[in-house]
């Protein structure tokens, strides 16, 4: 085995190259999909429904108000389960992360907390505090908080626990330790945090919105699926994906490469 | 002073009393689950008391028609999840060595991860109508894209010090694979496997309501439609029952030995 | 001009050799050297002045821009097939697999170069015991010190028995007292072995306690500075006089080649770590 040990070389020759790569990437993705997709067409009949049908129905979706309306209220959901899930599940995360007592206490609630199937939680949610907006949105809390957890975990266990030994020889302080040295560290994995929770979010609240609200993108494509459009249901879901993306793109990325510069 | 290369006594004394500590808080932990299950039943006329579901335990154990339905849910959350494990491992594989189909399958899997499982289910739906694969189906898309994410983070880790060993030393790939690649993996292989069992649970419940009629899921949406609130309590609780025990008699067990390597730290004098 | 050994034929040869690690600057250029079998080099230069590289480039795990490789008449040049000769390597930082025990790390090493199974049993009791580390072979790495991890990466290049074992500055990372008694039982295993051995350091006691010969090498891109000639019997004695007077004459001939300063007119005593 004859490897020259690889240390890239930052050239412009390379830059472009993977760019160009990356481009291709995407048609040929695109493409493969696409291609799939007019199969399941053709294999099922019709009820998957073709690209014709889904283009037609995503232009319709696209200039429809209503539609636009609901993606806002979807939309405030999420920003708010999603922030409320990451600030009580890092709390949560750094604590079991730190203490092997803490984290045999909360191992039970956390596997099961894991694994609990979502709907369980939103009836519950709703039996006990009534089909208030209020009740989807905790239950969704709840029921994002044990991922959040996950992730911190793994991102404090991950530490560089020499720096620890620093910071208390230096006498640095709790606040100080947990800002500088510990949040530090524990960033990359934070931010997986909360583009998961995002994206979780997302996932759930439709699921919500689908079984109890009559606002929201999910009801939207429940109503779909009870008049048997496939057509919009997709067409719907993806135009929120298309939001999605574009605010995590815009919020996401930024933060992200501040956060981290440190490591390039 | 002879001594072992595991530690003296006082090592092994200290480990048995840090399980056993373990092993009490987390049954805390659930004890703590419980006093919220007995504040709900005391709060709100649905949520069925304790003495009520536990005395119906023993009924419901010899009932014979509930084992075909709990083993058929276990059957598909292991297989779909084996599929997920082995698809997702070459996606990661894929993923790393970068260049053009790593950067298809990329694209892929990023997509994937936002599959909201409901869409998945009504899709394997359509696709598949009511049928057994229907439910695998869904429960691999969902995980799968999850295990390629952390195998890749994995793969992305390696320690190229050891890989250097490895080429100076000239391993064959079948050693380096076994040897240097594979062990490197294991503590991710277990994040992959621990979220994702948890996961595909999640999953199956949904995709069992949704596509056929057999199953965990299936029993416990009925139990609630038909109102029968201690026969879905009854549900919850072997779900729980089955996942806590894969969690300290499977999961548990395997990850101590397999990353006993690791050591508290101490060293021989 | 780099001194040949008188007699012997050159079992290693290294001619010529330029290397770089990335491609464009180089690590090492024009570098010569030549050991006989069982013979004890020493490649002394300072820090990241590209030593490290010429051991890379010996292994056959990097290819050198120019220049040859030959060792015991085979000759490598940054590729090595099956019928290669074997090549021991301690590294700086033991590259142990830390989820394999001792015992293992070093019957893996075996498997991998084809040694029968049950003389690989035999190799591994053998060198544990020479390096006097036999009750760890059940040990898992990160449970040992800092020397011992070393000495089971040095039992692991001695026990593949090759044709050569390169050492990358293995002490540098040990304290002062560890490392003496290491030198002194590697110089003890060498006499015993018969191992020919190339060693790289930055301390220049080190290499004039441990070697035959010393290549001097010039800060990067290396190339040979001098070759002095340690004929001093063994075993030799850390604080011998001839040793410091030796040291002396390198430390002043090397103080404004490495950059440190205007050569001193006495020699120093002191300690060069």
């Amino acid at each position: 085995m004859t490897t020259a040990p690889a240390i890239a070389v930052e050239g412009v020759g390379l830059r472009s190259r993977e760019r160009s790569r990356r481009v291709q990437a995407f048609i040929v993705a695109s493409l493969l999909a696409l291609g799939v997709w007019q199969l399941a067409t053709f294999v099922s009949d019709g009820w998957v429904p073709s690209l014709g049908r889904i283009a037609a129905a995503f232009l319709e979706d696209l200039t429809t108000v209503q539609v636009w309306a609901d993606i806002w209220v979807t939309f405030r959901r999420i920003l708010v389960t999603f922030s409320a899930a990451t600030v009580i599940g890092v709390g949560l995360g750094v604590a079991i992360g730190l203490s092997r007592r803490i984290a045999a206490f909360f191992r039970p609630i956390i596997v099961i907390g894991l694994a609990i199937p979502d709907p369980v939680y939103i009836i519950v949610a709703i039996l006990v505090l009534g089909t208030e907006e209020s009740s989807g949105l905790i239950a969704l809390v709840i029921a994002l908080v044990p991922f959040v957890v996950n992730i911190v975990v793994s991102g404090v266990r991950a530490r560089d626990q020499g720096l620890d030994e620093m910071s208390s020889v230096y006498r640095l302080g709790r606040r100080r330790y947990l800002l500088d040295v510990l949040g530090r560290q524990v960033a990359p994995a934070l931010l997986a945090a909360t583009r998961t929770s995002f994206a979780f979010a997302w996932k759930l609240i439709v699921l919500v919105e689908a079984l109890t609200q009559p606002r929201g993108i999910g009801a939207q494509i429940y109503y779909s699926f009870r008049l048997l459009r496939p057509d919009h249901m997709i067409s719907l879901a993806l135009l929120f994906i298309i939001v999605l993306r574009a605010t995590e793109a815009i919020v996401f990325t930024p933060l992200e490469r501040r956060l981290l510069g440190w490591m390039r | 002073m002879t001594e072992r290369p595991e530690g003296s006594i006082a090592d092994l004394r200290k480990a048995v009393r840090d399980r056993w500590l373990d092993f009490v808080l987390g049954f805390a932990g659930l004890g703590s689950l419980v006093l919220v299950w007995w504040i709900g039943s005391r709060t709100t006329t649905f949520v069925p008391s304790i003495a009520e579901v536990i005395s119906s335990i023993p009924e419901f154990v010899r009932e014979e028609e509930i084992w075909p339905d709990v083993l058929a849910t276990v059957r598909r959350v292991f297989g779909a999840l084996g599929i997920a494990m082995v698809t997702g491992f070459g996606a990661a594989y894929v993923m790393s060595r970068g260049g053009l189909w790593g950067q298809v399958v990329d694209r892929y899997v990023s997509l994937m991860l936002g599959i909201p499982s409901t869409i998945a289910a009504l899709l394997a739906l359509f696709i598949f109508k009511r049928s057994e694969v229907g439910v695998y189906f869904v429960v691999a898309i969902i995980t799968f894209p999850f295990v390629a994410l952390t195998l890749l983070q994995g793969l992305r880790a390696a320690d190229r010090r050891l890989d250097e060993m490895s080429d100076v030393y000239r391993f064959p790939a079948t050693a380096h694979v076994r040897h240097v690649a594979g062990p490197h993996l294991v503590p991710y292989t277990f994040a992959a496997l621990r979220n994702e069992y948890a996961h595909a649970w999640k999953v199956v419940v949904l995709a069992e309501l949704f596509a056929v009629n057999t199953g965990m899921g299936a029993r416990f949406a009925r139990a609630f439609d038909r109102f029968l609130l201690v026969d879905a309590m009854l549900w919850l609780l072997v779900f729980m029952v089955i996942l806590l025990g894969t969690e300290y008699l499977l999961l548990l067990p395997a990850e101590r030995r397999v990353l006993r390597w690791r050591g508290s730290g101490q060293v021989m004098a | 001009m780099p001194a040949r050994p008188d007699g012997n034929a050159d079992y290693i040869r290294v001619a010529g050799l330029q290397v770089s690690y990335d491609g464009t600057t180089l690590a090492l250029a024009d570098m010569d050297l030549v050991a006989s079998k069982g013979d004890f080099v020493a490649v002394l230069g300072p820090s990241g002045c590209g030593k490290s590289t010429l051991l890379h480039a010996m292994s056959g795990v990097l290819q050198p821009q120019a220049g040859g490789i030959e060792i015991g008449g085979h000759a490598v040049e940054g590729s090595m097939g099956s019928d290669a000769p074997l090549i021991g390597y301690v590294f700086q930082d033991h590259r142990l697999l830390p989820w394999r025990t001792v015992a293992q790390n070093i019957s893996i090493v075996l498997h991998a170069a084809g040694v029968p199974k049950v003389e690989i049993e035999d190799r591994i009791e053998r060198y544990l015991t020479m390096l006097q580390i036999d009750r760890l072979r059940d040990a898992w790495p990160m449970r040992l010190s800092g020397g011992q991890r070393q000495r089971v990466s040095i039992a692991r290049a001695l026990a593949l028995q090759p044709a050569v074992v390169l050492m990358d500055e293995p002490f540098s990372t040990l304290d002062e007292v560890t490392a003496r008694l290491m030198r002194q039982q590697l110089a003890e295993l060498w006499q015993e072995s018969g191992q020919t051995i190339v060693f790289v350091t930055h301390s220049i006691r080190e290499a004039l306690f441990l070697a035959n010969r010393v290549y001097v090498l010039t800060k990067g891109p290396a190339r040979v500075l001098e070759v002095v000639d340690i004929p001093i019997e063994r075993p030799r004695r850390y604080e011998d006089p001839r040793l410091t007077e030796l040291e002396g004459q390198i430390v002043n001939r090397v103080m404004s080649v490495w950059g440190y300063g205007e050569p001193e007119f006495e020699p120093t005593n002191q300690e060069r770590q």
